[in-house]
């Protein structure tokens, strides 16, 4: 789905020609069993009478999977808009590498429709006062319509960023100027977009299955956390990239872990921030009607145990460990601490949603696990051209020590 | 009988300076001290002492905000057992935003303290070799050596650039 | 003194000293006159208030359900002002943003004075204010202790912590550059500036601890803004109130926090520049940069809006959809159109390069977003009480001459302090502007009169 490569800078000698390959034959081919798991175990738990779980974990994993995607891009037009050249082309193709999955995330979103009686509970009890709002063919065409002008933004954002005149910006750091003005005009939209966007998806995906709550932060809250993830993401995409590329790599020099560190410091603290702000409005008012949602969650077990490892995993963690600088020039901290942010992001997904649709148990079986191995299967096969291209771009702007 | 002297030397630019403390570093004199009207990490490098132990005063200072918020909140809450609002007399959620706020007070001033006793500021007595034109527009480097060896260290910052380098008397 | 001249396209750190110095030569009489005004609103301001002391809050508006009305607005107008002074002075100190130097110390100024000016308005709104110790937690013989769960003593809390550390930071940037001013005043100033300079001398000692203890007062100053406006926005999220009570509250008011501040950031730079003469350091390049923040801000504003208008509806919530259908369209109805429009729609002007960096455009476009914001958090607190759960209570706020003299007093308190800072301290700091001085020389180059 990525343009042909752009060569950036001077010649690569990758394993398959000018472009390295991040990922070899064999690995490859593990990404595409694990994809085929998930088909075959989503098939058979619709066959199975775990219709309701299958349909759950397919929508979990959606929102999980296209939010990184989907912030990595945003990752990066919030990097055009701020000016942030700490490592030329490199940070750019390192953010947009995820964006491979957008359109497959796209197409998977309208898989949806055929689960919905089973996903939306309005559907088969629509609620009066709000069915001008919740019913189905307007869900799926505001929804539709915004995914997809977000993916085509998103393709049109990161086509111009691989071109030539983008990369002549990306590397002129010492520079007071703005990015080229497509790139910034795409970027705004994009971004703009984003918040509206992923508002309406957390309202009508996520806000809907359990339609008699409600919260005015809720929308800001889960592109907050969307946009976390992709940071997440991309910490551990350069945690990995620094140790597969040899040792003059680009995420060789220290201040690059420390910066990606700082961004997954400080957002995963905004995120509790969001968090909080709408715990304390909810619990100090104490009206029913707002209050079940939080109470179902956090005070019942079994939920209660998985909010406890959400918010160790997407707060305390990263607060308490990368709170100095070591640790985050550590490609070791950085990168666990990332992946278990990684792990916290699915679990608070699969907490805001499968609590409302299946109050008493949590349903974890092999039909979850199939799934969501089948969507980190196809995330990482749609990122590799990405990751590709970040890697070309990494080798291509090689630190030395003691530069 | 030759006792240390103190040679001062002036800089129009950052760079020139930062330079001349790397060279003068293998030439060791007694000391070195550098006055700049800006803060400059290329002469923090140069002259390579460790991270300030600031630090460990906002470290401490926020922690023990922490403590004696909870300490406040929580001892109050005790002393009198009133239920307010139907909420728990030790209600965490509330008494989270007293424990921040008194984190980032105490931080906050515990830096500026950490600051005024490292930097023994408030001064009261000029450091040698000050001139006014090193608050404003010039980077000054004061060395201190033993009088034979001035004339060594006097090249050395000539050809670092110096614009002037005088004598101050020790 | 030359007014604005053909300044060189590569000023050297003596240009710097010497604009930023020249400002602080003895003023003439037209500042004088502006500081007499605006001490003498602060005076009627004084005046009135003696009068509400003396005779209670009912010569004030304010009537059942109405009770907190202007002065609440005033609090969190100022706080909210107070607040972009921080962001550009600390947040971006952390980003390492390029543009932040010339505007900064003017920014964080304007963030002291604002928060001394809201610190006063709890005090203005408490009737007997002889009381106001019973804040603070000291042991009585009732054994009474301030109530740790209410959120006007969270309220207390952030805004003493938000004044402390804001003088604080804004003393510790000031010294290097009194310390430049004292070696280039005489007699009284000269001991002003040298008390205030602490004996600094600017050794490679003196400012590693310097930039150790700013970096890390800048660290704990960026959650500190978050925190403290949210905490003013929990005043009234902590209700049960339809039009208060809304989880978007908190970071909801602290972007129109920086939105409104920014904007008088605006106001205010956009005639010190040219009253200050220092058109040479403060470029067009800064007010695009500024003009970009609050337009982002007006559109998180915006959003917020209309997140709350939807959920309104999508609630079903009888009460709730009411006190909205009044806000826009009952008796107090347009001004909640004005809030709209100047807070909505004006600001997209900025979405054009041109109009960023043109002054006159900008600094029109930055007074609408003050009476817009004003006017936001009038509607929130005054509207909502208006129509609370019980339509038999339902009164409508009028303003009294108390209220809109001690608000124009305010106004002169902020500006008088303000002015007096500019004269007599260092408006932009000539530290940071040298220290940056290669971002300063490219923006003087950069050509504005064929914007793309």
């Amino acid at each position: 789905m990525s343009s042909e490569p752009q060569i950036v800078g001077t010649a690569i000698q990758g394993r398959t020609g000018q472009v390295p390959a991040v990922a070899g034959g064999a690995f490859k081919a593990l990404l595409v069993v694990l994809v085929l798991l998930g088909i075959v175990g989503f098939g058979l738990g619709l066959a199975s009478g775990q219709a309701d779980r299958a349909w759950q974990a397919y929508l979990v994993n959606l929102l999980v999977w296209l939010g990184i995607a989907q912030g990595g891009v945003v990752l990066s037009a919030a990097f055009y808009l701020t000016q942030g050249r700490w490592l030329g082309t490199t940070q750019y193709r390192l953010a947009e590498a995820f964006v491979g999955f957008i359109p497959l995330g796209f197409i998977l979103f309208w898989g949806l429709y055929f689960g919905r009686t089973l996903i939306f509970p309005w559907v088969l009890h629509p609620i009066p006062q709000k069915a001008a709002w919740l019913n189905t063919p307007f869900l799926f065409a505001r929804d539709g319509l915004g995914l997809a002008l977000m993916t085509v933004l998103s393709l049109a954002l990161v086509r111009l960023s691989r071109g030539p005149q983008a990369a002549a910006w990306q590397r002129d750091s010492a520079d007071i100027e703005m990015p080229p003005r497509e790139m910034r005009r795409t970027a705004v939209a994009l971004a703009i977009l984003f918040a509206v966007v992923y508002s309406l998806i957390a309202f009508d995906l996520v806000m809907s299955l359990a339609p008699q709550w409600h919260s005015t932060l809720f929308g800001w809250y889960f592109f907050g956390g969307a946009f976390w993830s992709a940071i997440v993401a991309t910490a551990v995409s350069a945690v990995v990239l620094r140790a597969r590329l040899g040792a003059h790599n680009a995420f060789r020099n220290p201040t690059v872990l420390h910066d990606l560190g700082k961004l997954v410091f400080a957002f995963s603290i905004f995120w509790v921030y969001l968090v909080f702000s709408q715990y304390i409005v909810i619990w100090y008012g104490n009206i029913p009607v707002e209050t079940f949602f939080i109470v179902h969650r956090v005070y019942h077990m079994p939920w209660e145990a998985i909010s406890y490892a959400v918010v160790i995993l997407m707060w305390v963690a990263p607060f308490l460990v990368l709170l100095g600088v070591r640790p985050k020039k550590s490609p070791a901290i950085l990168g666990t601490i990332a992946c278990g942010g990684l792990v916290g992001v699915w679990l608070e997904r699969y907490l805001l949603v499968v609590p409302s649709l299946s109050p008493r148990a949590i349903p974890f079986g092999w039909v979850q696990l199939l799934v969501t191995l089948g969507f980190l299967g196809a995330f990482v096969l749609c990122s590799l051209p990405g990751l590709n291209l970040t890697a070309a771009a990494a080798l291509a702007e090689p630190w030395e020590e003691h530069e | 009988m030759s006792g240390p002297v103190e040679i001062v030397a002036s800089f129009a630019d950052e760079s020139g300076c930062a330079g001349s403390i790397e060279k003068l570093r293998t030439a060791k004199p007694i000391a070195v001290r550098v006055f700049s009207p800006i803060p400059s990490h290329h002469i923090e490098h140069a002259i390579g002492k460790r991270k300030s132990p600031v630090r460990a005063f906002v470290l401490t200072g926020g922690i023990l905000g922490v403590i004696s918020a909870l300490a406040l909140t929580i001892g109050t809450s005790w002393e009198w057992n009133l239920v307010v609002g139907g909420k728990p007399i030790v209600s965490w959620p509330p008494f989270i935003v007293i424990m921040f706020e008194l984190m980032v007070l105490f931080g906050g001033i515990s830096a500026v303290l950490g600051f005024l006793l490292n930097a023994r500021v408030p001064a009261f007595e000029i450091d040698a070799g000050y001139s006014s034109r090193f608050s404003g527009d010039r980077f000054g480097v004061v060395v201190r050596c033993e009088e034979g060896d001035s004339t060594r260290f006097e090249s050395i910052l000539r050809d670092a650039g110096a614009e002037e380098v005088g004598r101050e008397a020790a | 003194m030359a007014a604005a001249v053909q300044e060189p396209v590569a000023p050297t750190f003596g240009d710097i000293d010497r604009s930023v110095l020249r400002v602080m030569e003895m003023p003439g009489l037209v500042y004088w006159i502006w500081v007499g005004f605006c001490f003498a609103l602060v005076g009627i301001g004084a005046a009135l208030w003696t009068r509400q002391i003396y005779e209670g809050l009912g010569v004030t508006g304010l009537r059942q359900p109405v009770m907190w009305a202007v002065y609440i607005t005033n609090f969190v107008f100022w706080v909210g002002i107070a607040h972009s002074g921080t962001l550009i002075s600390a947040i971006l100190f952390l980003f390492r943003t390029r543009w932040r130097t010339a505007v900064y110390r003017a920014a964080e100024t304007m963030t002291l004075f604002a928060v001394a000016t809201a610190g006063l308005f709890p005090m203005i709104h408490l009737g007997r204010v002889w009381n106001l110790y019973w804040l603070l937690p000291y042991p009585n013989q009732r054994y009474l202790q301030p109530n740790f769960r209410s959120p006007l003593v969270w309220d207390a809390f952030a805004v003493s912590t938000y004044l402390t550390i804001s003088a604080l930071f804004l003393f510790m940037g000031l010294i290097p550059d009194v310390a430049n001013a004292r070696e280039h005043a005489t007699g009284w100033r000269r001991t002003f500036y040298a008390t205030l300079a602490l004996g600094w001398r600017g050794t490679d000692e003196q400012w590693r601890h310097f930039s150790m203890a700013y970096l890390l007062l800048a660290g704990l100053a960026t959650p500190l803004v978050l925190s403290v406006h949210s905490v003013v926005s929990w005043d009234f999220a902590m209700a049960q109130l339809p039009g208060w009570h809304s989880t978007i509250f908190a970071p909801y008011f602290v972007a129109g926090a920086i939105f409104s501040g920014v904007a008088m950031v605006i106001t205010l730079l956009v005639p010190m520049r040219r009253w200050l003469h220092i058109e040479d350091l403060l470029t067009p390049w800064h007010f695009d940069n500024l003009a970009k923040v609050v337009l982002l801000t007006s559109l998180v504003v915006t959003y917020s809006y209309s997140v709350e208008t939807f959920m309104a509806w999508y609630s079903g919530d009888k009460i709730e959809q009411m006190t909205f259908y009044m806000r826009y369209f009952g008796p107090w109805g347009w001004l909640f159109w004005v809030m709209v429009l100047c807070n909505c729609l004006i600001p997209l002007l900025l979405f054009s390069p041109r109009i960023r960096v043109n002054l006159t455009a900008l600094w029109i476009i930055s007074l609408f977003v003050n009476v817009g914001m004003w006017t936001e958090r009038f509607v929130i607190i005054a509207g909502s009480l208006a129509t609370n759960f019980n339509p038999s209570q339902w009164a409508f706020f009028r303003p009294s001459i108390t209220e809109i003299m001690i608000t124009a007093g305010s106004f002169g308190w902020f500006l008088g302090l303000f002015s007096l800072f500019a004269r007599f301290l260092p408006i932009v700091s000539m530290t940071e502007l040298k220290e940056g001085i290669v971002w300063l020389r490219k923006s003087l180059r950069k050509d504005y009169s064929r914007v793309a």
